[in-house]
């Protein structure tokens, strides 16, 4: 069962701000959703567990330093900066 | 037609200049676009300035790649440093990369000509392209239908020739689904033969970049040229050596092709008669047809439900309006200010789906869904490795449906997500599949059915869907709009 | 009612890679905002991380070092939270197969601090508040760190003291971190609860955050003991929390949590794949270790017989413990070199970072000369101290300070000469010798001693006096 308290949490914990009004209806949904993923509850397991998709391991670089980018470019698409920051500036 | 090979030989030949070809392409875009809103941002100075590179090397003697001077286009996901790069989320909107995604570094390194980024369902949450910000892109065969998705701007753009080809994305049919809608040809590569860097994810262990084209040839000819290692993606492998143009025309007499019967479960009559219609075509060829069961695919559709809002609710978690994309006006305090662009920036299907991945691996709920669905995947795997042990190749439908019309999909969630009932396998288990046209049901919409191969299979699913498409070319019809070569 | 403090810690340290865990930018300490960063670890959309080879070797060194257990495979998860500083909204780190597993420290007292595990994760950036306003630097947000995870073992402020500094320690000596609480390179976490003494149970925790330096986790662990306390005294429950130690007012608050609902939904990074660690890569690891300061400690001791509490001072900071097995190297007693450590050199370096550098003038070679020619009676002692002084001054070798003629001992012939000049010049000397006052004898050994520049065996001159007077 999706309750109206699962869903004010897992919208909490994804940052998404659902309005009073939508609540009963997205419950709903989610409900409809969540029955179609149960049906997997009864499958029957192969055993064979999924690790990576192509069983890769020990994929991994070398300790070496390459040039990073300059601060401006980084900043490029920042809807705010100052000072050469990422900035939240405080409205209230 | 405009595939690559005649666009190539027109080039080399001297019968048209890269410039004028471009131009050409550019013009078509601006007559047919409106219609098809296949492009979400054009790119003509970049074109033409390409073409002109392409001109000079053509006329100094010098020999010109495949794909060099060969007009094309990118799905919006795909990371262009310069190019405006939107997913086609509001939440996106303004942001223009700093860094080139490897399969257009590698394309650009080549001179192609990027004619712009083309039109997607929201972060490619979607089968009909209608979750765009931008609103969908519609079909070249009907623009009463829509293109499909998510790479439905790709599809729109090729099927209504106002590209040679594009690239696109392919998580749960995302290349395959809205290539069979139009018409034509999606190439959906074996996970870890085309890097994932510089796509903007949406599940990552599903994700796979691949061609969307008019022909098998030329889905060939892209993959060829995209199917690189690359060390900046962990999951890359490149196509370990194997060139698929070089067996596309080989025999496939005793080629043993499987018929999942659970595949043609529920998919509509006009899709079923039309692939069993081709069969006699492959007998004719010398292949054998082989029945067989798949039945763990029945749990693939919620088991990629699953998964693939799982990683989306993580890979989502980022869009925050501090380093780029949308950022809400009015706000109070950090966090305010991160739900209110969340929720203002994201479009209701994407939201649905970061709400649903974030229960599946929320505590409590992890085992029984999120922990499961990675243990039925093992499974699906291992069934796909048990069919392939009595065939080479599996066919099966792409779509159970032809395109439905603009504005069916949006309505009910569950309905749409049935849809990718045919294509979602394949990416839960890492396969090749490539969704070929092979007929037009009563109201002239296109059908499609893919061949689905081993792991780096490519080369046997591309030389069978060659082999058809020569030999059935009569099920390919062009669509009025765009460049006529 | 008695009661007894229990804490674990959660310790983190990062890595002395040259780059950061997942992308080739650098991760030196400070640097302009924001310059140190890329594609990757600001998190734009499509970029993907690369494992840097250093850093699980680095932390398989750290578990080797502290007695873990290497495990043979190994993945990373993703540690989904939202919060400015963390560009992705997830922290890549280690859930449940760490690289490191069941090992402990051993404090001086004999008791071993368990280590549950240690795994390897990514930092987050820096973000300022001012005036409301929140800026933000990533130049350290995937610089690398490592995690170590200690039982609730700790039974007093004094052990979790040991606790750190001998983590500190034994990161320095294996040279993966520099660990500088001051800068942030090492931070502490601290769950602390209390219990009645002799309670085999264990308390409801408190968890203070993001300690940056000893004595301050000492403050705030008395502090917080009191208060727990006190909480139990008057009847009422510890409640679980998240607290902050406030330096200035010496107390603990707790963190405001409203907005971060705790569930970080860990699950494997489909972005990278398995870490196999095989056997050969962990006895190649192993071979590349230093010896130990423990091990080192208890060399020492039972080996060149040299005073605990010396040993100990020795093996604090590797410098000084290469320096002394340098600077023995084939000399009669170790015992004398490291007193000339410890006493002179010592006195020279004024604070601990001073001892940790260890930079000195003179090298192990020049002390470990120094020390042969005592080991060959070539030169006394007083002599050797003296020269030391200068040597610490100037950077010069023994030599550069005592001729040849300084050195050796006196022949027969010159010893029996200068024996008899002794007592011809002391006649009140003899006198009193032979009237029974024995301590006469020094003056005339003395007068030996001066006339040989102290070349001349004391204890020889000695004797040859008495049978002259005789």
């Amino acid at each position: 069962m999706v309750t109206r308290e699962d869903v004010e949490n897992i919208a909490l914990l994804s940052k998404l701000f659902v309005p009073e009004e939508e609540l009963d209806a997205l419950t709903k949904d989610m409900q409809e959703i969540i029955d179609f993923a149960d049906t997997i509850n009864n499958a029957v397991e192969s055993g064979d567990d999924f690790d990576n998709i192509n069983n890769l391991s020990n994929v991994l670089r070398e300790d070496e330093v390459v040039e990073s980018l300059p601060s401006e470019e980084i900043l490029k698409n920042a809807p705010e900066q100052a000072e050469q920051h990422f900035l939240v500036r405080n409205r209230e | 037609m405009g595939t690559i090979a005649k666009i190539h030989e027109m080039l080399e030949t001297k019968q048209i200049s890269c410039e004028e070809l471009t131009s050409l392409y550019l013009k078509e875009i601006d007559n047919a676009n409106k219609e098809l809103n296949a492009y979400v941002t054009i790119t003509p100075e970049q074109a033409l300035e390409t073409a002109k590179i392409v001109d000079k090397k053509i006329a100094s003697g010098k020999e010109i790649g495949i794909l060099e001077g060969v007009p094309m286009t990118l799905k919006d996901n795909l990371s262009t440093k310069g190019i405006e790069t939107t997913c086609c989320s509001k939440i996106l909107k303004g942001y223009t990369p700093i860094y080139d995604a490897t399969v257009w570094d590698n394309l650009k390194s080549q001179n192609a000509v990027l004619l712009g980024k083309t039109n997607m369902d929201e972060f490619a949450m979607g089968s009909s392209c209608e979750t765009s910000c931008f609103g969908g892109a519609t079909n070249p065969h009907n623009t009463n239908h829509c293109s499909g998705g998510s790479s439905g701007g790709v599809a729109s753009a090729v099927g209504g020739n106002i590209a040679a080809y594009g690239l696109g994305s392919d998580t749960g049919g995302s290349i395959r689904q809205p290539a069979s809608f139009c018409g034509i040809v999606g190439l959906k590569p074996t996970y870890g033969a085309v890097s994932r860097y510089g796509l903007i994810a949406y599940a990552s262990s599903l994700d796979q970049i691949g061609p969307i084209t008019k022909t098998v040839e030329d889905a060939s000819i892209v993959y060829d040229a995209i199917s690189q290692y690359d060390s900046k993606d962990s999951t890359s492998q490149g196509n370990k050596g194997v060139k698929t143009f070089d067996t596309l025309n080989n025999d496939i007499k005793g080629m043993k092709i499987g018929i999942p019967k659970e595949y043609y479960e529920g998919v509509r009559d006009d899709v079923k008669e039309a692939i069993f219609a081709t069969l006699k075509s492959f007998e004719d060829l010398g292949a054998e047809i082989v029945h067989i069961e798949l039945p763990a695919v029945k749990y693939a559709l919620p088991v990629y439900y699953i998964i693939a809002c799982a990683e989306a609710s993580s890979n989502l978690g980022r869009y925050d309006g501090i380093r780029y994309g949308y950022k809400t006006a009015h706000y109070n305090g950090t966090h305010d200010m991160i739900c209110r662009t969340r929720s203002e920036g994201f479009g209701e299907e994407v939201k649905r789906r970061i709400l649903l991945g974030t229960y599946v691996l929320s505590a409590g709920y992890y085992d029984a869904y999120y922990k499961k669905a990675q243990k039925l995947r093992g499974t699906i795997i291992t069934a796909f490795n048990k069919a392939f042990e009595s065939c080479d190749v599996i066919l099966a439908p792409t779509v159970p449906m032809t395109a439905f019309e603009m504005g069916h999909a949006v309505s009910d969630p569950i309905e749409t997500y049935l849809t990718d009932i045919c294509t979602v396998p394949v990416n839960i288990a890492g396969l090749p599949g490539v969704s070929v046209p092979c007929g037009f049901n009563a109201k002239g919409m296109p059908i499609g059915m893919q061949f689905i191969g081993k792991k780096f299979g490519e080369a046997e699913i591309l030389n069978v869907a060659y082999k058809y498409q020569q030999n059935a070319g009569q099920n390919f019809k062009d669509t009025k709009w765009g460049v006529k070569l | 009612m008695k009661y007894e403090l229990v804490a674990g810690f959660e310790t983190h340290i990062e890595l002395a890679t040259k780059t950061k865990i997942f992308c080739s930018c650098t991760t030196e300490f400070g640097g302009e905002p924001n310059t140190h960063c890329c594609p990757v670890c600001i998190g734009l959309p499509g970029t993907l991380p690369k494992l840097n080879r250093q850093v699980v070797n680095f932390a398989v060194k750290a578990g080797l070092a502290t007695h873990c257990e290497i495990a043979e495979v190994a993945k990373m998860d993703r540690k989904n939270y939202c919060y400015p500083d963390l560009p992705k909204a997830y922290q890549i780190s280690q859930y449940d197969m760490p690289l490191c597993l069941n090992g402990y420290v051993e404090l001086s007292n004999g008791r071993k601090i368990r280590l549950e595990r240690i795994h390897i994760e990514e930092d987050a950036g820096k973000l300022i508040h001012s005036h409301g306003d929140t800026y933000v630097d990533y130049n350290r947000g995937g610089v690398p760190l490592i995690e170590i995870v200690s039982k609730p073992d700790i039974r007093s402020v004094d052990e979790a003291k040991e606790y750190v500094e001998k983590l500190q320690q034994v990161m320095r000596y294996i040279g993966i971190s520099d660990c500088k609480m001051q800068e942030g390179s090492m931070r502490c976490d601290v769950n602390i609860s209390v219990r009645e003494a002799g309670s085999e149970e264990l308390g409801t925790r408190t968890e203070i955050k993001n300690m940056n330096s000893i004595t301050n986790i000492a403050k705030a662990m008395e502090y917080e003991f009191e208060r727990q306390c006190d909480v139990l005294e008057s009847g009422e429950k510890v409640v679980q929390e998240t607290l902050r130690y406030d330096d200035a007012t010496n107390s603990t608050y707790p963190m405001r949590s409203k907005e971060d609902a705790h569930d970080y939904r860990y699950f494997r990074d489909p972005d990278l794949v398995t870490i196999n660690v095989s056997r050969e890569q962990v006895e190649e690891i192993k071979k590349s270790l230093p010896e130990l300061p423990a091990d080192k400690c208890k060399r020492y001791i039972d080996e060149l017989e040299i005073p605990e509490k010396d040993a100990q001072l020795l093996t604090k900071y590797r410098n000084i413990s290469e320096y002394f097995d340098e600077a023995i190297k084939g000399v009669k007693s170790p015992k004398t070199v490291s007193n000339f450590i410890i006493g002179q050199i010592f006195s020279r370096l004024e604070t601990e970072s001073d001892k940790e550098e260890f930079n000195i003038k003179t090298t192990p070679k020049q002390l470990n000369d120094l020390v042969k020619l005592l080991d060959e009676g070539k030169i006394r002692n007083n002599l050797a101290k003296s020269t030391l002084e200068k040597m610490l001054d100037e950077g010069k070798n023994a030599t550069d300070y005592i001729s040849e003629s300084d050195m050796g001992g006196l022949d027969e012939n010159a010893l029996a000469d200068l024996c008899k000049q002794a007592v011809e010049a002391n006649p009140k000397a003899v006198e009193d010798y032979k009237s029974g006052k024995e301590k006469a004898i020094k003056a005339m050994v003395g007068f030996v001693m001066k006339n040989s520049r102290g070349r001349a065996d004391a204890a020889l001159a000695e004797q040859k006096i008495k049978d002259l007077i005789k």
